[in-house]
């Protein structure tokens, strides 16, 4: 049994779990500014998503790249806010929290099934250890 | 952490003198009959010794990277917790290995010492 070679599951669920782990920073930072109407940028905050490519094969799960959702703001009229515009309309972000609580929901899903392939991982190797006795 | 450490290093002398015994002991006896071509240094077992020597060393790097990493996560420099969960189960598995070769190692040597002659 080579040292590497044997720890290739390992390292694929913990690939998972750090993806996962990105994906739900990713949609904390959804849910957190839900209402921000500037970004900084003087435009409401843009909905972020996060985008995963395999890693190479049987490499496991990486972190391509966190794109903005290219949705339209959504309008809400508030004629007494000081940022709405001439209609009375106020620019809030692309945002939609059922969804992201989907989203949540699902990368939590994941990441416990990661977390149930390492142990479950570990597990069969102290099952063939014990061959050994 | 600390104390599997210091028993990787119980285990390596152990191994050691194993080592050393079974090398040694073929070249004592001069006129003692050799298997094989008389001019290989060291037997198969001794070999075996060897490359699990090699692997006490890898055994122990990786306790020492996980030791490290708990290390840097407790005093904050690093916060990625996955990372220490995949450095400990790598200590923890090869550890566990280590744990059942010697096992049955010393298990053969004295299934060997137990032999009537």
């Amino acid at each position: 049994m080579e040292v590497e070679n044997s720890f290739g599951p390992l390292d694929i669920a913990i690939s998972g779990l750090r993806a996962q782990g990105k994906q739900i920073e990713v949609i904390s930072s959804n849910v957190a500014n839900a209402r921000t109407t500037n970004a900084g940028n003087g435009e409401p905050y843009r909905r972020l998503e996060a985008a995963f490519i395999a890693d190479g094969d049987m490499g496991g799960v990486k972190l391509d790249k966190i794109l903005t959702d290219s949705n339209e703001f959504l309008k809400v009229l508030d004629p007494g806010n000081p940022l709405a515009d001439e209609d009375g309309y106020v620019a809030m972000p692309n945002v939609n929290l059922p969804v992201e609580m989907m989203n949540l929901t699902i990368a939590t899903k994941v990441y416990q099934a990661n977390a149930a392939v390492l142990k479950r991982y570990q597990q069969m190797v102290q099952t063939t250890l014990e061959l050994l006795r | 952490m600390v104390n599997l450490n210091a028993n990787i290093s119980g285990i390596q002398n152990t191994m050691k003198s194993i080592l050393e015994q079974s090398s040694v002991q073929p070249n004592k006896n001069v006129n003692m009959p050799t298997l094989g071509n008389p001019e290989i240094k060291g037997s198969a077992f001794s070999d075996t010794v060897k490359a699990i020597d090699n692997y006490l060393s890898n055994v122990d790097d990786l306790q020492q990277s996980s030791d490290m990493s708990i290390t840097d996560l407790l005093s904050g420099k690093n916060e990625d917790i996955t990372s220490v969960v995949s450095a400990v189960t790598k200590a923890d598995l090869s550890f566990k290995l280590l744990v059942g070769v010697r096992n049955k190692l010393i298990e053969a040597y004295k299934q060997t010492m137990n032999m009537p002659l």
